[in-house]
């Protein structure tokens, strides 16, 4: 960023020389930041989870969740500044109600990818406000069956088969390419979505974190969006862990070879 | 006679003479006057329900006339909130779509927020919450026409039950019918439950025959009803429920009534 | 006059993406005299500081019954806990009024984050200035929240907030395991405990700057003040700091920290009456999950 200090960058909705919204920019830098959050979009439903950082020995466990839902069918996961997020989901919440209102049915995740990215966008419009400190990853089920999309600071959005945001965005998204997303149910999925937020905090190993999982199936949730049960996200994690055993040791006969 | 939803909350043209709206002609259009609904147009008849040991049982059947034409005959008017209250609506049946469709998916999806339920809605906060826009409405002179009951449990699972009608007027008891089974399916009901105590040593079934029995009457008395109805079961397990169609029918008893039909002498 | 030039309002984000006036807002929760609230499986308890402008002025409100199953304790600027407590009391009111059911505590305290993250994101506001602890009870069983300036929220099974909070916090940090099953007078003990280590050194606890307030299942919010504050300072025993008792007594027993040891030169620096402008501060991290972008300047 070699425009720093150079005054564009002081406002909201101001271009530099060059064409950038340098504030759209560093709110990106608040995403980088935060916890990675990931969503999968599977054959038969979508998974949305989050590595959340234990700042505390004294917070609650399992308290304090960060994947919220919207409507029944869907759910929002977000890196960046929690409190921007808490925002962003309320906000989804309304138009998913305003939608009902007027259709007596539930929002598209498509249409509500569409509105919240238009919600984001306003926020880079006028430097009396500035843009949002999240990307946040939106899934859920509707008539066309699983739909995953992530949102960006600046508005912009697109669809997903596999979407990671976050410090360890770079690599969760070398390990969701290395799943065939198209082919794999909810079941098969929740054990590689813990083994993906594993890998992406490896990182910051030293800090302490907890897994949190939703899910939105077809079939599994009655097209719910729902915390994924006790018992499997702690399976999942056993899975993880071992696999991630397993790698390390692959590398280190490979590496003695 | 106040028991079809026309009627309801309203001063008896009978005792007081139709209601003299010629003051209300002199007000210029558009000077803010407003006239909101005056009258139902599709209805339900009644609700009825008792409570029981470990329960409450309600019932409601399936009409929804259109004046005094069976117009639709396979309207739920039972609605399941949450896992453990039914609510039940007679009256306009519009507005009960809205209440079940718009009011209740609403704060059903709004309680979902919350998965970890660190206080769960129960029946009573249900009612409250329906009597508080009942009331609301009604101030505003845009009442909802509807009557309602609402069937469930406390947070001790004490068996709940509890009505509220247009006006905003609430009350509870341990046997409770709206519309024209206040009138006709209620004193036989409160010859099973005459009072709170005596709920509490009624099994399922006598509540459940007590029910039937009273759906009986209302249907060959009622003639805004027809033979088939909901029925459903609430306890702390969740609520139970089925559709019930009244068999072996006999109106042989007509025969015998003259004064309506074609005979009329 | 300002540090940099993206610190002047809470729409500039720094190269970095940081929002230096929320992080600001958050020292001046370290201006007011600590608060700290702990839980055990049964009951919630909140114990603060309170402090006096002059001798004989009187003593700055620190806890406030919000409903009859909670209430918060506050550090920071106290007209701002008090436009949050209003707001708190409407929403609880309205859950009773509207639903017949006494407001669950998460919710409650989701209702005022939301309030302060919109401070946070529009030029012409500024955050809230105050931190809060929030204790209840409702159908779960006993909670206690953190507040933050920045519109964080978070559940704890013991937290601190306030000047020199650190040594509260060292105290939970050290304990917590054993409050989830302690009774109510226990827990209470634990909270005046912890308060008292963050006392400045030459202050103790007293009747008069204490506020203790305990809820807990099927027992309604109670607030001790005053003269009802000794029977638990008599039960406390000690209401001196363990670090002024471990200089008059060099025998004691209990251990002093290296950390309560730095806090207590610059403490005696800053002098009793600006107590806290340089004492320690609240946890890290509000608006970072990461805790990294912080200031901390502990």
């Amino acid at each position: 960023m070699t425009s720093i200090g150079t005054g564009y960058d002081l406002s909201n909705s101001v271009f530099s020389p060059d064409g950038r919204n340098f504030q759209v920019e560093y709110a990106s830098k608040a995403v980088e930041n935060g916890g990675t959050s990931i969503g999968l979009r599977v054959k038969d439903g979508v998974i949305l989870a989050v590595e959340k950082l234990v700042t505390s020995k004294l917070l609650v466990p399992q308290s304090n969740r960060r994947i919220e839902s919207v409507d029944r069918h869907a759910g929002i996961v977000f890196s960046g500044l929690i409190p921007d997020g808490r925002h962003f989901v309320s906000r989804a919440r309304q138009e998913a109600s305003s939608w009902r209102g007027t259709y007596e049915s539930p929002i598209s995740v498509s249409t509500l990818a569409d509105r919240m990215g238009g919600y984001a966008q306003a926020y880079t419009l006028y430097s009396s406000v500035r843009p949002f400190g999240i990307t946040a990853i939106i899934g859920g089920v509707d008539e066309n069956g699983p739909q995953l999309y992530m949102i960006e600071p600046s508005g912009s959005y697109w669809g997903y088969h596999g979407a990671a945001t976050g410090k360890g965005r770079q690599a969760a998204k070398s390990e969701i390419e290395k799943l065939d997303l198209k082919e794999l149910t909810l079941r098969e999925a929740i054990k590689h979505a813990a083994k993906i937020i594993a890998v992406a905090h490896e990182d910051s190993k030293d800090k302490e974190f907890e897994l949190e999982m939703t899910w939105v199936g077809l079939e599994e949730t009655g097209g719910k969006h729902v915390p994924v049960p006790k018992e499997l996200v702690e399976e999942a994690e056993k899975w993880a862990k071992k696999e991630i055993e397993g790698d390390d040791d692959e590398e280190d006969e490979k590496m003695e070879e | 006679m106040n028991h079809f939803p026309e009627g309801w909350g309203r001063p008896r043209d009978d005792v007081y003479g139709a209601y003299d709206g010629s003051h209300l002609k002199t007000v210029q259009p558009g000077a803010g006057f407003n006239q909101h609904t005056q009258s139902p147009i599709v209805t339900g008849t009644s609700v009825i329900a008792v409570k029981y040991k470990d329960g409450v049982v309600i019932a409601a059947d399936t009409l929804a006339s259109y004046g005094s034409l069976a117009r639709f005959r396979d309207v739920e008017r039972l609605k399941v909130v949450g896992e453990k209250t039914v609510v039940g609506a007679g009256g306009d049946m519009s507005d009960m779509q809205y209440i079940f469709d718009d009011v209740l998916e609403r704060l059903m999806i709004k309680e979902s927020y919350s998965p970890e339920s660190h206080s769960p809605l129960l029946a009573p906060h249900v009612y409250t919450y329906l009597s508080r826009l009942l009331y609301a409405r009604r101030s505003r002179l845009n009442p909802l026409w509807n009557a309602l009951l609402v069937a469930g449990h406390d947070e001790h699972d004490k068996p709940f039950l509890a009505s509220v009608d247009l006006l905003g007027t609430t009350f509870d008891g341990p046997a409770l019918a709206t519309g024209f089974g206040a009138h006709l399916a209620l004193p036989l009901l409160r010859k099973l439950v005459p009072n709170e105590e005596a709920s509490q040593n009624v099994t399922k079934e006598q509540a459940t025959e007590a029910v039937k029995a009273a759906m009986k009457v209302l249907f060959y008395r009622d003639a805004r009803s027809i033979d088939e109805y909901s029925i459903a079961w609430v306890t702390p397990q969740g609520v139970e429920q089925s559709r019930e169609k009244l068999e072996n029918q006999s109106w042989k008893f007509a025969e015998r009534i003259r004064g309506y039909g074609t005979q009329t002498n | 006059m300002f540090r940099n030039s993206y610190d002047n309002d809470s729409v500039t984000f720094s190269p970095q993406g940081r929002i230096f006036q929320v992080e600001y807002a958050l020292e001046a929760i370290k201006q007011g005299s600590a608060a700290v609230g702990l839980v055990s499986k049964t009951h919630a308890v909140l114990v603060a500081l309170k402090r006096n402008a002059e001798e004989l002025g009187s003593y700055q409100k620190k806890i406030i019954g919000i409903d009859s199953h909670f209430g918060i304790a506050l550090a920071g600027l106290a007209p701002d806990a008090r436009v949050l407590s209003n707001f708190m009391r409407q929403q609880a009111m309205s859950s009773r009024l509207l639903y017949n059911r006494p407001i669950a505590i998460k919710r409650v305290v989701d209702s005022i984050a939301e309030k302060a993250q919109v401070n946070t994101q529009h030029y012409g506001r500024r955050p809230y200035g105050v931190g809060l602890l929030v204790a209840g009870v409702d159908k779960a069983g006993p909670h206690l929240w953190e507040f933050q300036p920045s519109g964080m929220v978070l559940e704890y099974k013991g937290a601190a907030i306030g000047a020199r909070s650190q040594s509260a916090r060292t105290y939970l940090e050290r304990n917590f395991e054993e409050f989830e099953n302690v009774d109510k007078d226990e827990l209470i003990k634990h909270g005046l405990q912890a308060l008292r280590d963050s006392l400045a050194q030459d202050k103790e606890l007293t009747s008069a700057n204490t506020s203790i307030a305990v809820v807990g299942v099927g027992e309604d919010f109670v607030l001790y003040d005053g003269d009802s504050v000794q029977v638990w300072l008599d039960k406390l025993g000690e209401t001196r700091s363990s670090r002024r008792r471990a200089e008059e007594e060099p025998a004691t027993t209990e251990a002093t920290t290296t950390e309560t040891t730095t806090e207590t030169t610059t403490e005696g620096a800053a002098g009793s009456s600006t107590e806290g402008q340089t004492g320690p501060g609240g946890p890290a991290g509000p608006l970072d999950p990461a805790g990294e972008n912080m200031d901390t300047t502990e």
